[in-house]
């Protein structure tokens, strides 16, 4: 399995948006357009990409449908969501408008019999989970629970998501850089792919990431926002640095 | 403008597929409809999910007589994913229903997978030279499949292969009967070329 770069797209009213560590009162708006950087993000060879409807995250009922299922249309690469599916009605409604896999948070920390239940249907899930120090948060990082992330991952593994993806809310939109101890651990005990998420500011970070092996697994790719929004790296570049990086590493195994 | 029909048999999204050729230059039109089928330069199956359930779909919904009528009259066709696998006999994931039986033998499960489904992106190698595949070369597409199409020992029909713990058929053609393994329309750039490939077959210039 390649390692993959997501581009995100982080949607509040319909506009694309970058938060500071989860927190909505400082939030930075990129552009009024989600269309049209999601197809610059596909043109810069982009395999997937991540978008997050932060304001279902925040109530729980999908705010961004419209924005969503236009993405989804324009674009000729697969979309993944996340933000507020809670139920299996609302990732119903995302996959009926064209979402390939859909991002299962909160809901599958109170409720780890949903991520089966679409699954069941055929569909691509994840599971996303958000940590505060090694601890999981929910409902957009409003609480932390005195669950482990690594904890968590493990009970979801036979839960039918095909791949974790674990953000490290300290890191999430500062660009310092991953929390590579915490994923290490996490690679070593957890059995299923997993995406970083959050800090990434470099293409040392970059480095870091592709060649992070434990006992022979690696990560499965890294969700990069702020990064890019802010001109630090480049998608392009981000994106052939991995692959560069990728063909080094399987040389070496 | 060419114009291509994208048949509708009422199973997931196809708006992707539609607006995919859109995107690629052509008039994409979903349908059902016998005349429009026969009228367009070119037909595309999409599929996804389970055989058996495409398969009944495609009865139900009158679209498998269609289907091979456009065929019959020498149209240009496409089967994506399930699609693709829908153009053999019969498939191992559901042993009783039936395909349209264009290409001879059947569709069975992965095997050596190091995970089944197949869900990634992945890099094809091509055998002949398909006008489908001019270009694309060591290209990397959109894979989501649990099973693919048996080797054809009768014909030789293997116009790409992947490789996923064994190689694994990756897209076929008979004459103007594609099939992709994959999806062009979520593959990007290589997505589009391809599907721009399949509509100069449509157009009939190459």
């Amino acid at each position: 399995m390649s390692f993959v770069v997501y581009p995100a797209i982080d949607l509040i009213d319909g506009k694309c948006v970058r938060l500071y560590q989860g927190d909505y009162a400082r939030e930075t708006i990129y552009g009024d357009d989600p269309i049209s950087q999601a197809l610059k993000f596909e043109s810069d060879g982009a395999e997937w990409i991540h978008l997050v409807d932060l304001d279902a995250a925040r109530t729980g009922s999908l705010e961004n449908t419209t924005v969503i299922k236009d993405i989804c249309e324009e674009l000729s690469i697969p979309v993944q969501v996340g933000g507020g599916i809670r139920s299996s009605d609302t990732a119903k409604l995302l996959y009926d408008i064209g979402v390939e896999r859909t991002v299962i948070g909160t809901a599958a920390v109170e409720d780890p019999e949903l991520v089966l239940r679409i699954a069941e249907h055929g569909h691509r899930v994840a599971v996303g989970v958000d940590g505060k120090d090694g601890y999981v948060a929910t409902r957009g990082w409003k609480v932390t629970t005195d669950l482990k992330v690594v904890d968590l991952l493990k009970r979801l593994e036979m839960s039918g998501a095909e791949v974790g993806i674990v953000t490290e809310i300290k890191r999430d939109g500062t660009m310092e850089g991953s929390d590579l101890e915490g994923l290490s651990q996490i690679l070593r005990d957890v059995n299923i792919p997993v995406i970083a998420s959050g800090g990434l500011g470099s293409l040392e970070d970059l480095h870091d990431l592709v060649r992070l092996q434990v006992n022979g697994s690696r990560l499965a790719g890294v969700i990069t926002g702020r990064a890019l929004y802010e001109k630090r790296l480049t998608l392009k570049g981000l994106i052939v640095t991995a692959e560069g990086l990728e063909h080094v590493e399987s040389e070496h195994d | 403008m060419v114009k291509v029909a994208v048949l509708d048999y009422g199973i997931g999204n196809l708006r992707s597929a539609q607006k995919a050729f859109e995107i690629s230059g052509a008039e994409a039109r979903l349908t059902a409809d016998k005349d429009l089928v026969l009228a367009s330069d070119g037909v595309v199956l999409p599929g996804v999910g389970n055989f058996g359930k495409c398969a009944k779909a495609l009865t139900d919904s009158g679209v498998r007589e269609i289907a091979l009528l456009a065929v019959e009259n020498d149209l240009p066709f496409l089967g994506i994913c399930v699609g693709m696998q829908l153009l053999y006999e019969t498939s191992d994931e559901s042993p009783e229903a039936k395909g349209l039986g264009l290409f001879a033998g059947k569709v069975k499960v992965l095997e050596n997978a190091p995970r089944v489904p197949q869900m990634q992106w992945n890099q094809i190698q091509l055998e002949g030279d398909s006008p489908l595949l001019r270009g694309l070369e060591d290209e990397w597409f959109y894979f989501v499949h649990s099973y693919a199409a048996e080797q054809n020992q009768l014909e030789s029909t293997t116009i790409a292969t992947c490789t996923y713990g064994s190689p694994i058929i990756a897209a076929v053609q008979k004459g103007l009967l594609f099939g992709t393994q994959f999806h062009p329309e979520k593959s990007g750039k290589a997505g589009r070329l391809l599907l721009q490939n399949f509509l100069k077959i449509c157009e009939r210039t190459v």
